[in-house]
């Protein structure tokens, strides 16, 4: 088997994740590049929304470099704003939704508006929430992606910007005025993260091929669930790797970055 | 009577903020009603020099709507106008952005006698693959500006609720994040099913700026490509100023109507402006010049970092203070760019007849 970056693990691992016969609303990057992967391998009849306002394009001229990118309406079958994309995901058609952000803690909340707890003078500003908190909030299941470091799964979010389970309680979300069913996934290059049905909180569910859930442990500032059958990851094979590199992402727009330390 | 609730969700972050006393920060729905009465409804030629649109239209202290989204069909020549005209105390609205709202923090950190922003109501500021916007973050991380987070959807539900004529609207989302808190939003129970829903307050930017890929020159114009939230905006302002790629005849548009996305009663200047959304895309026309914004963003970066203004500073004085019009900054740009982001785009179909 081929060598493959972390990135290229991320997207078919994201790619795995995803069914057939499905609608996945796309955040920039790695996120398209999984869709993609999936309508190329076992999921022909996946459909991707992209906020900007296009469902379903034909993507032939080459990968989106972003969501509000034009080759994006390329070929959609129904293409308006905003507004459209969401609402056709607050009416319940979109099933996933593909987000990222700084941080995430133990109940799938998200962070991508501050580091710094003060809001009116925060110690970082990132670019805020943008689809990010509306597709949480209504997509039915939330995917992330995130780096599996220890100061992005924190204990405490600086604020939560997408919402997950809240505080863990059963009603949270529904108290919020929400209708997706929240948190789903969590996808980094060394583990995969699903959520414990009773307490909401994050479980691992596989790791890379050569780690223990013990490392994986060590990376995350709270404490995991860790269930006693933890499988490992599937790796991507040299097709895989031929299709992500040749096909989806030719020119190495997002593969191909390379991870500051 | 309605009970306002909230989701109790002070606990999930480390959270500090100051309340906001509600207002709107822009004309209030009453006033935003007044104004579209008061104008003239008739179908008579708009079209103008981007100079007298903005001279007329752009005041210290307005609400600024910048239509768009991100890299395409953003308003960027209205922006450069703006820029030259000045325009201080300004409250900006969009929903995400790139270049736009950094031109004009860069002109507010080059001199903020000329232009200078109070606040903004957003859901995102940034470039997404050419990275993080750096003036935001200066402004933010500094206190200098005060910032009113949304999401995508709740900026332009926003719009499309001025654009309705309605106060508020409910969403469902915004609820259990802490945009609950910090924003203008208010939690209650709904009085219908006694769930708890989110309601958002209408924006009415005074002046609402959007790039389109055809007008008549009343200001009925296409859009081609996604809409963005340029309808919305367009409708929800007191003032449109818009661009367009083309003016096509009114004939055109009887022919199609269908095809008409913003209506000429809310639109007040037109003007033709072939690559009005450049370094951005514009759908049909161009593709977004990576290399352009790469260079704008990397000056902006360099200032962050360095406090030095020097590179921002030869920025704007060669591509905006030493050109009269925005064709003479596309002049600057060249007709090679400009005709290889014509071929990127690769001929996408727009309806012109």
């Amino acid at each position: 088997m081929s060598e493959y970056t972390p990135f290229e693990m991320i997207a078919y691992t994201g790619s795995r994740v995803l069914e057939d016969e499905r609608i996945v609303f796309v955040g920039t990057g790695l996120p398209i590049i999984a869709a993609m992967h999936a309508q190329l391998t076992h999921a022909p009849n996946l459909y991707m929304i992209y906020e900007a306002g296009s469902l379903a394009p034909i993507l032939e001229m080459g990968m989106p470099l972003s969501v509000g990118d034009t080759r994006a309406a390329r070929k959609a079958c129904y293409l308006k704003g905003l507004c459209g994309a969401f609402e056709l995901t607050q009416r319940g058609c979109a099933d996933y939704a593909f987000i990222g952000g700084a941080q995430v803690d133990m109940y799938g909340n998200i962070c991508s508006t501050i580091e710094g707890s003060n809001y009116d003078k925060p110690g970082i500003r990132f670019p805020g929430s943008g689809g990010a908190g509306a597709m949480a909030a209504n997509c039915e299941k939330t995917i992330a992606i995130m780096a599996l470091e220890k100061r992005r799964f924190v204990k405490k979010l600086d604020f939560v910007t997408s919402i997950g389970f809240g505080d863990g309680s059963p009603d949270y979300r529904e108290k919020a005025g929400v209708m997706g069913s929240g948190p789903y996934r969590v996808i980094t290059n060394q583990a995969l993260f699903g959520f414990d049905e009773e307490t909401k909180r994050m479980t691992l569910l596989e790791v890379k091929p050569g780690r223990t859930p013990q490392d994986i442990q060590d990376l995350v500032d709270f404490e995991l669930i860790i269930p006693p059958d933890v499988k490992e990851m599937a790796e991507p094979t040299d097709e895989d790797l031929r299709l992500l590199r040749d096909v989806i992402d030719a020119e190495g727009y997002f593969l191909k970055r390379v991870i500051k330390k | 009577m309605i009970n306002t609730v909230s989701s109790k969700i002070k606990n999930i972050s480390t959270l500090q903020y100051k309340e906001k006393k509600f207002e709107y920060w822009g004309p209030t729905p009453d006033e935003a009603r007044k104004k579209m009465v008061e104008k003239s409804h008739a179908q008579k030629d708009k079209r103008v020099t981007l100079k007298e649109a903005v001279a007329t239209h752009i005041k210290d202290g307005i609400n600024l709507g910048i239509g768009g989204f991100v890299n395409t069909r953003v308003p960027v020549a209205i922006i450069h106008e703006i820029i030259r005209h000045g325009a201080r105390d300004l409250t900006l609205s969009f929903q995400s952005n790139s270049i736009c709202p950094e031109l004009l923090a860069g002109a507010m950190i080059l001199d903020p006698d000329r232009v200078s922003i109070r606040r903004v109501e957003l859901a995102w500021w940034g470039y997404e693959i050419i990275g993080i916007a750096p003036l935001v973050r200066y402004l933010s991380t500094n206190g200098i500006i005060e910032m009113d987070d949304y999401t995508n959807y709740g900026m332009s539900v926003r719009f499309k609720a001025a654009a309705m004529g309605i106060p508020f609207i409910p969403v469902r989302d915004h609820g259990g994040s802490d945009m609950e808190l910090v924003n203008r939003g208010k939690m209650i129970e709904c009085p219908f099913t006694g769930k708890n829903v989110y309601l958002l307050p209408a924006c009415h930017p005074d002046v609402g700026i959007v790039h389109t890929t055809a007008a008549d020159m009343y200001g009925n114009a296409r859009i081609f490509g996604a809409h963005c939230t340029c309808p919305e905006i367009a409708m929800a302002a007191t003032t449109t100023i818009m661009t367009t790629e083309k003016i096509i005849s009114t004939e055109n548009i009887r022919s199609y109507p269908n095809l008409t996305e913003i209506p000429y009663p809310v639109v007040d200047t037109v003007t033709e402006q072939p690559y009005g959304s450049y370094p951005g895309a514009s759908y049909g026309y161009y593709w977004f010049d990576m290399d352009h914004l790469r260079m704008f963003r990397s000056l902006c970066d360099d200032f962050r970092k360095t406090g030095n203004k020097e590179g921002l500073k030869k920025y704007y004085d060669e591509y905006i203070f030493s050109c009269d019009t925005y064709d003479d900054f596309l002049e600057k740009v060249g007709y090679k760019t400009l005709k290889k982001l014509k071929d990127l785009d690769g001929g996408q179909s727009i309806i012109l007849t």
